[in-house]
């Protein structure tokens, strides 16, 4: 993905804003595959997986005035619409929440997708990062992103206090943000 | 809560992630419109997970960009012109796209190198059978210069022509002198002579005042059929005559004599 053009996020928004299709065509080389991989963590059908990734960019374009910059930043937006709709899929197809996950919990280490390059972020560098992070720090981040697991629900599964569970995914979190910087 | 409480208590990680109630959700949102600094929180925190999700990434294939561009009926390149120039994308493959590629493009080899054989021989083929053309072209124009100079010989007005009979030896035998009468050329047409026994040659005599004088050995060019050509000039003769002789000829004629002529 060698694309010249650059966006900023505010010029993002205002571009899709007014609908322009170039900056959505942006949008998708830039995101697309960061999306994917999270419906890819929760699904283990592909091409489900990539009916998911095409659905949730056409509600990103067509919801696209309800995004609100005060709420959130856009991906996280984008984040957000596209786990809740893979677990609305799954749920619509009698799945159960995490049944992917709680089968691959460590794969975050071992999984490889050496296609994927992005002009934002150094992947390979940030997942061999991610090896730094304590195994029950990635659990607690992967179960509450790639299986939407609410904290009351992680807090059951792993047989921990609700606020342990909160602390815990903060100093994962700390320790994410000191792996990226 | 104290603001500090709130950030180190991992709610906002929570929120981020949308593991937060709907009481915690509308909490952190009054909350971070009144303090920067969680809203400065939050932005980090969401980064964080940004960056996990890049770290995460899976290539989907192509063909659903193409869908959903189709679907929405835009064309699938940017055209807004007012902006930068793109350069061309790499189009990340999927990997069974990518091997069914690979696959494609071995076949696309194999088939290629198998074509340039299959023409590098028919290549050869032609160029063989040209240059056999070519061979026969001038071997033909060869024979046509040899035979229109045969008809000149015979055509010419000044030829005179003697016709030797078979004799005793070769009764079936027979030959041709063209005898020019203005530069007294003589040319022998042995064509109706049989061949000459290995080690033997045919040898044209001009009976000159009934005295045999060597007019020259008639050869044949390979052992090939006899051809019209040229002996040895006389200003007169009374006759001719052909005698098998040795290779290398004789001054007198001591073979047989197979035909003869008188003017």
């Amino acid at each position: 993905m060698q694309t010249i053009t650059k966006y900023s996020e505010e010029e993002l928004v205002i571009l899709l804003r007014a609908q322009d299709q170039s900056a959505f065509s942006y949008l998708y080389d830039n995101y697309a595959a960061a999306l994917n991989g999270i419906i890819t963590r929760m699904v283990d059908d592909t091409q489900l997986a990539e009916d998911i990734l095409q659905e949730a960019f056409l509600k990103i374009w067509n919801n696209f005035k309800q995004y609100d910059t005060s709420k959130g930043r856009l991906f996280t937006w984008m984040i957000n619409i596209t786990r809740n709709l893979t677990i609305d899929t799954l749920r619509s197809k009698g799945y159960k929440k995490g049944k992917k996950i709680s089968q691959d919990e460590n794969s975050v280490t071992t999984y490889q997708d050496k296609s994927f390059t992005s002009e934002k972020f150094d992947t390979i560098g940030l997942r061999k990062q991610l090896q730094h992070l304590k195994p029950e720090q990635k659990v607690i981040i992967d179960m509450a992103y790639f299986s939407g697991y609410t904290q009351e629900e992680i807090s059951k599964e792993m047989e921990i206090p609700l606020g342990t569970v909160k602390t815990r995914m903060r100093t994962a979190i700390i320790e994410l943000r000191k792996l990226l910087q | 809560m104290e603001k500090q409480e709130i950030i180190s208590s991992g709610l906002l990680e929570m929120y981020v992630i949308g593991a937060a109630s709907i009481e915690e959700s509308a909490q952190v949102e009054l909350l971070r419109s009144q303090y920067p600094e969680i809203d400065e929180e939050i932005i980090n925190i969401e980064k964080a997970f940004e960056a996990y999700a890049f770290a995460n990434a899976v290539t989907p294939s192509s063909s659903v960009k193409n869908e959903l561009f189709s679907s929405l009926n835009f064309t699938n390149q940017p055209t807004n012109s007012s902006e930068p120039v793109q350069s061309a994308k790499v189009v990340q493959m999927s990997s069974p796209l990518r091997s069914v590629a690979a696959a494609a493009a071995v076949l696309l080899l194999i088939g290629s190198t198998v074509l340039n054989f299959f023409y590098y021989n028919k290549y050869q083929d032609v160029n063989g059978k040209y240059a056999e053309s070519q061979q026969q072209i001038a071997s033909l124009n060869q024979h046509l210069t040899e035979v229109d100079k045969d008809l000149s010989i015979v055509q010419s007005k000044y030829s005179e022509p003697v016709s030797l009979k078979g004799l005793e030896a070769a009764p079936d035998a027979g030959a041709k002198i063209f005898w020019m009468k203005n530069t007294g050329e003589v040319y022998v047409d042995p064509t109706n002579m049989p061949m000459a026994p290995a080690g033997k040659q045919y040898q044209l005599w001009a009976i000159v005042d009934g005295k045999p004088v060597d007019a020259g050995m008639i050869t044949s060019k390979d052992g090939k059929k006899y051809s019209i050509q040229k002996m040895k000039s006389f200003g007169k003769a009374q006759a001719f005559a052909i005698t098998l002789e040795t290779e290398v000829g004789n001054t007198q004629p001591k073979g047989v004599m197979f035909v003869m002529g008188e003017i």
